[in-house]
């Protein structure tokens, strides 16, 4: 009788034991079928880069052009210390030696090739002091620049490196053929655009600006 | 005035050591999990790890994944089980990775990615991470300039499952594939591999045999194929572009028989995840979840400056 009882505290004690390893650690759980729908187009939800620039542009891009330098101010900044330019206007992004400058300005035609429009922005210069490409446009100079966009609010790094392929093409598709039609030798263009500096030898004058906006007035 | 000279003066002299932590006295222990010690690139990244978390006042141990999963996984079971403080890692897999690193953090074992990216980023407090899509868009230009913007070429492409190998297509693709008269005619991977690389680009050269150029995703599978091209007599009509800044190929470089590749800095990025590693441990919270490293064109104008500064194979 009393081993009886032993075995039955025994099972019983089992029991229990599995009773709560189910509890916490279930074999299954069961959702609402919406959820279920909601978290399973969540996980397979992938990125849509042209849907986030068109409104990183007219949401954030061109209202954002209040955060550029005046180029005349640049170019006076770098012609003093180019190291304190880039301290005070510069961006870098992670670990690098080349850094970016976002700029605004007018300036005047003064040369145009195929791939480039020359600007010379102080009224006395005669050579480009800023030139805007004219496409193709590649690599990361607006992504980067403006200090809008910020890698660690995208799920992965292709995410973010497919919005600077989206945003060159846009510049490509909605701001240069303008520009390269009606831009011609002495005619003044307002501009709003993106530098990248890697070789400050060279990439310093004339600034290379990937255009986002170029006016000819 | 670049990377590679601010870098100039790292070494990594130190012995690599595997297996389980070690009990040592008052330190804390970090464990470098590292996806192989196969390719001498990642032991660099390891040694480096290593050697900066010792020299940060830690022990360090490496583990070799051995490009396994099952392997990473068991890696973190001891190292969950084992005390460690924190995790110094390269992934073996962008996605397969990720409930490793969750594990760990539910455990209270900060993880810091180094060179390759985890598909999360809620899991991991940093990830150190080569800058490959932005070092494969000015090898593209590269290769448009000195190929042309007209002819037939080959892409050897590394490990399908990591991200740096789409990250390196696309930053490429992303140039080339606007002159629609530079035509793909081959696309394979090789696995970062250099004896794949010279089989596939040997089967690739009987097929194409009029190919003018090939853009391999690393530096191993770039000295695959230049052995093909080599043994086939085309390695003077094949222009060879590579990645990763491995020794080899900058000395071929420099002799004009490769074009160019992109200089990786794999010590950097392990000085940076044991300085961040040691700054969370010293409760620093504010920590970038990302940090984009640069990489660096080399081509034969400025392949001097590259020799031995910051590494010694690829990726």
């Amino acid at each position: 009788m009393k081993l009886g009882k032993q075995r039955w505290v025994v099972r019983s004690t089992i029991v229990a034991a599995c009773a709560a390893w189910l509890y916490y650690w279930p074999l299954f759980h069961i959702i609402p079928l919406k959820q279920a729908d909601k978290e399973s187009a969540a996980k397979g939800a992938s990125f849509e880069p042209v849907a986030f620039v068109e409104g990183f542009w007219e949401g954030q891009l061109l209202p954002g052009q209040t955060r550029a330098v005046d180029a005349a101010d640049l170019i006076a900044a770098i012609s003093k210390d180019r190291n304190a330019a880039q301290r005070t206007y510069g961006r870098k992004v992670g670990l690098s030696s080349a850094y970016f400058y976002f700029i605004s300005g007018t300036g005047r035609v003064v040369e145009i090739d195929k791939h480039s429009i020359g600007l010379a922005i102080s009224e006395s210069a005669t050579d480009a002091e800023v030139l805007l490409e004219t496409g193709p446009i590649f690599g990361n100079a607006v992504r980067d620049a403006t200090g809008l966009l910020d890698v660690n609010n995208f799920a992965t790094s292709q995410d973010f490196n497919a919005v600077s392929s989206e945003i060159n093409r846009r510049i490509e598709a909605d701001v240069l053929p303008k520009l390269r039609e009606q831009a011609t030798v002495g005619k003044t263009v307002r501009f709003l655009g993106c530098v990248q500096i890697i070789d400050e030898d060279t990439d310093l004058l004339p600034l290379r600006a990937v255009p986002i906006v170029g006016e000819v007035l | 005035m670049s990377l590679a000279i601010a870098l100039s003066g790292c070494n990594s002299d130190n012995t690599t050591s595997t297996g389980s932590a070690e009990t040592a006295s008052g330190k804390k222990k970090i464990a470098v999990i590292v996806s192989t010690l196969n390719n001498p690139w990642f032991v660099v990244l390891a040694e480096s790890a290593k050697e900066h978390a010792m020299r940060l006042g830690y022990n360090a141990v490496v583990f070799d994944s051995q490009n396994d999963p099952a392997n990473e996984t068991a890696h973190f079971d001891n190292v969950i089980a084992s005390g460690y403080s924190a995790v110094l890692f390269n992934p073996t897999d962008a996605d397969g990775s990720v409930a490793n690193v969750r594990r760990a953090k539910q455990a209270g074992i900060p993880v810091f990615c180094m060179d390759r990216e985890i598909n999360a980023t809620d899991a991991a407090v940093s990830q150190i991470l080569s800058d490959n899509y932005s070092g494969c868009v000015a090898i593209g230009q590269c290769f448009v300039k000195e190929v042309g913007e007209s002819g037939e070429y080959v892409e050897l492409l590394g490990l399908v499952g990591d991200n740096n190998t789409r990250n390196r297509s696309d930053g490429f693709h992303s140039v080339v594939d606007r002159y629609p008269h530079l035509k793909m005619v081959a696309q394979q991977s090789a696995d970062f591999d250099r004896a794949k690389a010279l089989d596939a680009m040997e089967t690739i050269l009987q097929a194409n045999p009029d190919i003018k150029a090939v853009f391999c995703g690393n530096d191993a599978m770039a000295m695959g194929a230049y052995q093909a091209l080599l043994a086939a007599g085309k390695n003077g009509q094949v222009k060879i572009f590579g990645f990763d800044g491995a020794d080899d190929v900058v000395d071929l470089i420099k002799e004009g028989k490769i074009v160019a590749t992109g200089m990786q800095f794999p010590k950097l990025m392990a000085q940076t995840a044991a300085e961040y590693a040691d700054k969370y441990l010293n409760g620093e919270q504010d920590l970038q979840q990302k940090v984009p490293v640069a990489v660096e064109l080399v081509h034969q104008g400025n392949a001097e400056e590259y020799v031995t500064v910051d590494q010694e194979d690829s990726e």
